[in-house]
């Protein structure tokens, strides 16, 4: 007897299916194919231009202040946002604090992330404003009238001052995440190497941490990805200025499709993003050998 | 039993993500409306109004804030009341956004009629594409209405073929603003030539007022002083041949030597001028730490709210003795609205722009919002000294020449934007400045074609 093919699942699998591909492969696709041409996003003529978009890319005086900033973004994110945030949650799940300490420093670094990435720019413009802001007032009402910079203004330090911003937004975020993860693992493991004899470190390092791996990696992920679609925060307080000093990838394809009208362009850099954040996410995988314990 | 319930539960979850997968789909060209203020109340009067002879014309503006707004929501009700067969659909979004909006949808379907536009290449990257509406024979057909129109500002809504493609709506100008009685204590006069005005900015400096509020983080505050200084230092000729992306180069004297005047001024202006945005800058002068201001005309509701009590003047940018460009002309542009090519109501649109920003509209707008439009006499019920002097600066001005950053083509313009903020940082000379700002020039003859 023939086993009667059973279609339901299949079916299940469609409206995903579906989704995902209309709104990720296929537009990944496209903006792959858009990246040789020229074209605006209000004309209808496309011209084919091959590798063009690409050579001026790479060839922009820009570039390579935008990787440069990206990297900065990433590696410092993954000191602060994952190793100090990390630090953070196992403090917060180690057993030197009351739970009701924990619970609120918990929230208490958790908040600033519920806050919108541009109420928070437009915040940082304040306190970064060279005359009436608050880091120059509190600076000079401490007596240390000589470290006022111009901060957001200041070739140097723009990328630095964006990059403050976001850790303070997101550490709690990655604290949140790991802790999470820590709670689930098992007590009985921990206990055992209590008996053992392991102090909180040994236990930290030993225990807790490897069985929290594969959250680890998320959190490692999530904020590589997102170093590199850096967009909001720099968008919302220098715009890549002064000068092109604070320019990243992101704001970049936004400024070529809707300010420079040249789609070509900003495809040609979301290609770019793209293999870079893929080739990021793959090497992180295989090197943490995800999946194995 | 249990298995059933999973099923179902299943189906109904599929359902559900294929609802919302069609109303992603359904949305999205609708996106940039919903964001308008009256974007929802809109699409309700389309759908109560179906029938034949209801004829819905869509208005995007860049005004969403009041007065404005107000203003324009009660002008559209009246004349909604008046003309039973149109409706409105009014969207608005603030300036930046409007920018990359209005281009997103000009090219769509979902055009809007009428709509905001900047004159220059702005808008003239539209008429390359044939997407505005040639108003030149409805103002040729009515010759009352194109002589009740202000000349200088209707040339900067023409294009060099004569093609008229809008009509102004808010009329601007940059002029300096300053503190008459910082002016008056230190015995200082309004400058009138460039070596005036450095003296006057050394006497306001030795007095320990720092003389210039500046604040150039959006880039744009810098390039309206490089344009007023181009304007004086590069011949007329040469500055329309170097700002159509076409054939620009960049590579007059002039413009170096307009650098280094604005690098002369750098050190009277605030601290941390990239580090603050204009308006923060404003507040200096508005508080009395600074006592000069680069500002536009519309800027003076602004000052006038900042601080009601402040006693201050305006005066003309220097003008430069010897320099080979233009002294006469006037920084600043009229802001006004286009008609889309698409639209299926042309005539409406225009009969209802004629009055919209005609004279008897527009002496209403200059009371109640503080803004002019092109139409003359729209000063005669003035009272405010302030917005008198302001509608002077315009009426008097022999020619306009529209904003610097309006008039460059948007990679020039960008280039020219971010060289501007290093000069102000003192981080490139003005020959390195120019020498890059040629380099993308060059470049945007070819994508420009």
């Amino acid at each position: 007897m023939k086993k009667k093919t059973n279609l339901a699942p299949y079916l299940y699998i469609i409206p995903g299916l579906v989704m995902v591909l209309g709104l990720v492969y296929i537009p990944v696709i496209v903006n792959l194919v858009y990246s040789f041409f020229h074209l605006s996003s209000y004309s209808s003529s496309m011209k084919f231009v091959a590798f063009d978009n690409y050579r001026r890319l790479f060839t922009s005086d820009t570039f390579p202040i935008m990787i440069r900033n990206n990297l900065y973004y990433c590696i410092i994110s993954l000191i602060v946002q994952v190793g100090f945030g990390t630090l953070l949650a196992l403090l917060l799940e180690s057993r030197l604090a009351s739970e009701r300490f924990k619970t609120i420093c918990r929230n208490i670094y958790f908040i600033p992330s519920l806050i919108s990435l541009t109420a928070v720019g437009l915040m940082f413009n304040f306190i970064y404003n060279p005359q009436l802001g608050m880091l120059n007032t509190l600076l000079k009402n401490i007596g240390l009238a000589g470290m006022q910079q111009t901060w957001l203004g200041d070739k140097k330090l723009a990328i630095f001052c964006i990059i403050a911003m976001s850790q303070w937004q997101f550490t709690g975020y990655i604290t949140l995440l790991m802790v999470v993860a820590f709670q689930n693992v098992p007590h009985d493991y921990v206990e055992a190497a209590i008996i053992d004899g392991a102090g909180p470190v040994r236990r930290a390092l030993s225990i807790i941490l490897p069985l929290a791996k594969e959250q680890l990696l998320v959190c490692t992920i999530i904020t590589v990805i997102g170093a590199f679609k850096l967009f909001t925060e720099v968008y919302s307080t220098t715009v890549g200025g002064p000068g092109n000093a604070s320019q990243v990838l992101g704001l970049f394809l936004y400024q070529n499709a809707f300010l420079h009208d040249d789609m070509g362009m900003a495809a040609a850099t979301g290609v770019l993003i793209f293999v870079i954040t893929v080739t990021a996410s793959i090497f992180q995988l295989k090197v943490s050998r995800s999946g194995e314990v | 039993m249990k298995k059933n319930l999973k099923k179902t539960l299943s189906i109904g979850l599929a359902a559900i993500m294929a609802l919302s997968l069609a109303a992603c789909g359904g949305s999205s060209p609708d996106a940039p409306a919903a964001t308008g203020t009256g974007g929802g109340s809109g699409n309700e009067t389309k759908a109560e109004a179906g029938g034949k002879d209801v004829k819905v014309i869509k208005l995007f503006h860049r005004f969403p804030d009041d007065p404005c707004n107000a203003f324009i929501e009660k002008k559209i009700a009246e004349y909604e009341a008046s003309h039973p067969d149109i409706k409105f659909e009014v969207t608005s979004a603030q300036n930046q956004p409007y920018k990359e909006k209005i281009k997103v949808v000009v090219g769509s379907d979902e055009c809007p009629d009428i709509f905001f536009s900047f004159c220059g290449e702005f808008s003239e990257r539209f008429i390359r594409e044939g997407l505005l509406m040639d108003l030149t024979p409805y103002l040729e057909a009515d010759p009352e209405w194109k002589a009740s129109l202000m000349e200088t500002q209707m040339n900067e809504y023409t294009t060099a073929d004569g093609m008229v493609y809008g009509i102004p709506f808010r009329l601007d100008a940059k002029e300096f603003f300053y503190n008459v009685d910082m002016f008056n204590e230190l015995g200082l006069k309004a400058p009138e030539t460039w070596d005036d005005f450095i003296k006057v900015l050394d006497a306001i400096q030795a007095s320990g007022v720092v003389p210039i509020a500046e604040g150039n983080q959006d880039k744009w505050p810098g390039a309206h002083y490089l344009g007023a200084l181009n304007e004086q230092c590069v011949p007329d000729d040469v500055r329309a041949k170097d700002y159509d992306p076409k054939t620009g180069e960049f590579t007059d004297p002039g413009y170096v030597q307009a650098f280094e005047y604005y690098q002369q001024l750098v050190p009277y202006m605030n601290m941390g001028v990239n580090g603050m945005t204009h308006d923060m800058a404003r507040l200096g002068f508005t508080n009395g730490q600074n006592a000069i201001l680069f500002a536009e005309l519309v800027e003076i509701t602004n000052i006038k709210q900042e601080n009601p009590d402040m006693n201050w003047g305006m005066f003309k940018f220097p003008t430069i003795p010897g320099a080979k460009g233009n002294p006469d002309l006037v920084s600043g542009a009229p802001e006004g609205f286009a008609v889309s090519s698409k639209t299926a109501y042309p005539d409406e649109c225009v009969e209802f722009l004629k009055w919209f920003l005609g004279a008897e509209t527009g002496a209403q707008q200059a009371v109640e919002v503080g803004w002019f439009n092109a139409s003359l006499g729209v000063d005669e019920g003035l009272t405010d000294p302030s917005l008198i002097s302001a509608y002077e600066v315009i009426a008097n001005a022999k020619k306009m020449d529209i904003w610097f950053d309006n008039a460059l083509y948007s990679t020039v313009c960008d280039e020219y934007l971010t060289q501007i903020s290093d000069i102000t940082n003192g981080d490139v000379t003005p020959a390195d400045a120019m020498a890059k700002i040629q380099k993308v020039a060059a470049e945007a003859q070819s994508l420009a074609q």
